[in-house]
């Protein structure tokens, strides 16, 4: 009973087992009595990475892990260090040998719970030296690199290389290879080749991305591995076209906006649609009912589908914006959207005439009132002219009145800052009997040109 | 003739020079706020009044309703709760409050009550040549009555807002909106998804539809939908 007992609470100890892992990619390969790192070429260090995993259920101090032979090196934690159950401590095996020859050395892990004990093996060859052409850029590392640099998606990048035989010996290339999506050998010789010493042979790698996006691959050459990277873009579009509802610009008005391109879109993209007024005059810096009125801003965002021509604006096929009651120009500009040429397009709205929206004459007591509203988009108004007629329709002497408000609109434009709308009264203040009076021709003048209003008195 | 004269050689004045101002509105928030401008070039000013729930505006008066007051430019008048609809006549108004169902008339910040009880939904309400006309809806049909039931038109088959205006009617069809003349004449103008028409000044009626308001122009021969910009800028 005793012993039953025993046996029945061994599986409740806790007891902590290590293993040492070889990393190959994300996968755990087991490593047995001997690790075999392969061939490596003079000169270079060849790293590989292990994983010390702790599969039992109590916690491991590793006391002792080192790498003992000539060339061979460990990055790992200072001595000693703990795993917890369950969890893992990676580590880098470094090698690195200058003499041709074959190397080994002892690799040992104690632990609390178990010691491992593993032969490494590594041989130094002559590695082919590969000469990098300027179109790419290289570098040594660790790990070497070569940069195919920024490609437009779709396009193909070719990379120039030399491979050179130092030695003083025939090599035989057995494996020569790129890996990495976009990357691949795109002329040279097929493996397996010979290189005579001191040879050389020529060969092309291409970079041609399908998308947009960080490539990395590598070139495998034997014992020598090279990292390979490339950015590609997406291709610009041709300039796209920002165009308006038909008809000549001119304040006041409310027009449609909408953008596309030529041709269809080889990406999706998005950005932004913005405008810029400029005034004619000095008088105002800048018209403020000039703006998109979805938002009464003067920006919106817009984007595009991959395969489509037509950009939407905040969503919708098209935008609404004033023109404003200013003449000057209004710059329409696109950002974020890369294109061949600048898709910035401006109208002009052109000085006109005073614009009257409405305008009426009144009677009332002591006084003649005629009132309008309107724009004037030159900000010169202020002359105007009264011509009052009697019930027949006969000009009143002494005919027309002439006034100058110049400076009063002027006053006003500055101190509103709001566009050049207005409503003005002017009031002709009865001395006697007015009756008479039945109409005006009320003509209000600016720069460009008069508005003449025949009004009847209510 | 004399005096003719003597007017003609008066002085000439200049009565003052301002933003033309077209009108009000009540922004998504429950803003009130001045629009100005003219035809096509519209600025949708910052907010004068906060918790606003309706409001209107002709040539000489203008009210807007809180929950608990009518704001006019004379001060405050204490109202029952909820919105309002404004029947705006010169200087006084008729007022239908939603909630109370009752009718009252405003004049110089005064509310007296109405003792009219009309049959439907009251949607819109006018007063011309001093009789009070009311748009209301019965079933689907919406119909212009006196306060003593009395028909005076039929409008249309809608389910949409209505405005009564001194000169014709304004409505909502699904896909439209419709400016009747009292002489007959019709102008239909492609909007669908109308929410609301208020009266936002003498010459302009505010029409909303979805997240866009636009000002209707009812001047005779100028009939116009136009396209609000969007209001920016809070209360000072």
């Amino acid at each position: 009973m005793r012993s039953a007992l025993a046996l029945l609470a061994l599986p409740l100890l806790a007891r902590a087992q290590i293993a040492l892992l070889q990393m190959n990619g994300s996968t755990e390969v087991p490593i047995g009595s001997a690790l075999n790192l392969g061939k490596v070429a003079a000169g270079d260090t060849l790293s590989v990475r292990l994983r010390v995993r702790n599969t039992g259920s109590a916690k491991a101090d590793i006391t002792r892990f080192s790498a003992d032979g000539a060339g061979f090196t460990l990055d790992r934690p200072s001595l000693p260090f703990t795993v917890a159950p369950g969890s893992v401590q990676d580590v880098l095996l470094n090698f690195r040998g200058l003499t041709l020859a074959t190397y080994s050395a002892n690799l040992q892990l104690v632990s609390s719970a178990n010691s491992i004990s593993t032969i490494v093996i590594a041989s130094v060859v002559t590695g082919a030296e590969v000469t990098v052409f300027p179109v790419c850029r290289g570098s040594d590392g660790p790990p070497p690199t070569i940069d195919f640099g920024r490609v437009q998606a779709g396009q193909r990048h070719l990379c120039n290389f030399n491979l050179r035989n130092p030695g003083t010996q025939e090599m035989t290339v057995s494996t020569f290879q790129a890996t990495g999506s976009g990357f691949q050998i795109f002329s040279g010789p097929q493996p397996p080749f010979k290189l005579a010493a001191g040879s050389t042979a020529s060969f092309m790698v291409s970079f041609a991305p399908e998308a947009a996006g960080v490539y990395t691959g590598a070139l495998i050459i034997d014992a020598r591995s090279y990292v390979l990277t490339g950015v590609a873009f997406d291709a610009p579009f041709p300039k796209p076209l920002i165009e308006f509802d038909s008809g000549a610009f001119q304040s006041a008005q409310q027009r449609h906006l909408t953008i596309r391109l030529p041709t269809a879109a080889t990406s999706s993209a998005s950005g932004s649609v913005s405008l810029a007024f400029l005034p004619d005059t000095k008088l105002v810096p800048d018209d403020p009912a000039v703006v998109f009125l979805a938002t009464g801003t003067r920006s919106l965002p817009i984007s595009i589908s991959q395969g489509s021509t037509q950009f939407t604006i905040s969503g919708q096929a098209s935008a609404m914006f004033q023109t404003g009651t200013s003449s000057g120009k209004i710059r329409f500009m696109l950002s974020g959207i890369l294109s061949d040429g600048d898709p910035t397009t401006t109208v002009t709205i052109p000085a006109s005439s005073m614009a009257l929206d409405t305008a009426t004459a009144t009677k009332r007591a002591g006084n003649l009132d005629i009132q309008a509203t309107g724009y004037d988009n030159t900000y010169s108004a202020g002359s105007m002219s009264f011509t009052f007629f009697d019930g027949s329709g006969k000009t009143i002497p002494p005919g027309a009145i002439q006034a100058d408000f110049t400076q009063d609109f002027r006053a006003f434009f500055t101190r509103t800052q709001s566009g050049s709308a207005f409503q003005v009264r002017v009031s002709f203040p009865v001395a006697g009997d007015a009756s008479g009076i039945a109409g005006v021709d009320a003509r209000f003048t600016n720069a460009v040109g008069g508005n003449t209003q025949h009004l009847v008195f209510q | 003739m004399k005096h003719v004269l003597l007017l003609l050689f008066g002085t000439v004045c200049v009565g003052g020079i301002d933003v033309p101002d077209v009108g009000i509105l009540v922004d998504p928030s429950g803003s009130l706020r001045p629009v100005q401008g003219v035809a096509g070039n519209f600025l949708v000013g910052v907010p004068a009044a906060l918790g606003i729930l309706s409001a209107a505006c002709a040539e000489r008066l203008c009210l807007a309703k809180t929950d608990s007051k009518i704001l006019s430019a004379g001060g405050e008048t204490d109202a029952p709760p909820g919105p309002a609809i404004f029947g705006l006549d010169g200087k006084e108004a008729i007022v239908y409050f939603l909630e109370t169902h009752s009718f009252a008339r405003w004049r110089d910040g005064v509310l007296d009550p109405l003792d009219w009880a009309v049959d439907g939904e009251v949607l819109s309400i006018r007063v011309r040549d001093g009789t009070a006309e009311i748009a209301v809806r019965r079933e689907e049909d919406a119909w212009i009555i006196r306060p003593d039931g009395a028909v005076v038109a039929w409008i249309a088959l809608t389910r949409g807002p209505v405005l009564l205006l001194t000169d014709g009617v304004l409505f909502a069809m699904a896909d439209s909106i419709v400016f009747r003349r009292a002489d007959g004449a019709e102008f239909r103008f492609s909007l669908p998804g109308t929410n609301s028409i208020a009266q936002m000044g003498p010459h302009y009626a505010a029409v909303r539809a979805g997240a866009l308001t636009y000002a209707l122009r009812t001047d005779a021969g100028r009939e116009r939908l136009f396209l609000l910009p969007a209001a920016q800028g809070e209360a000072p």
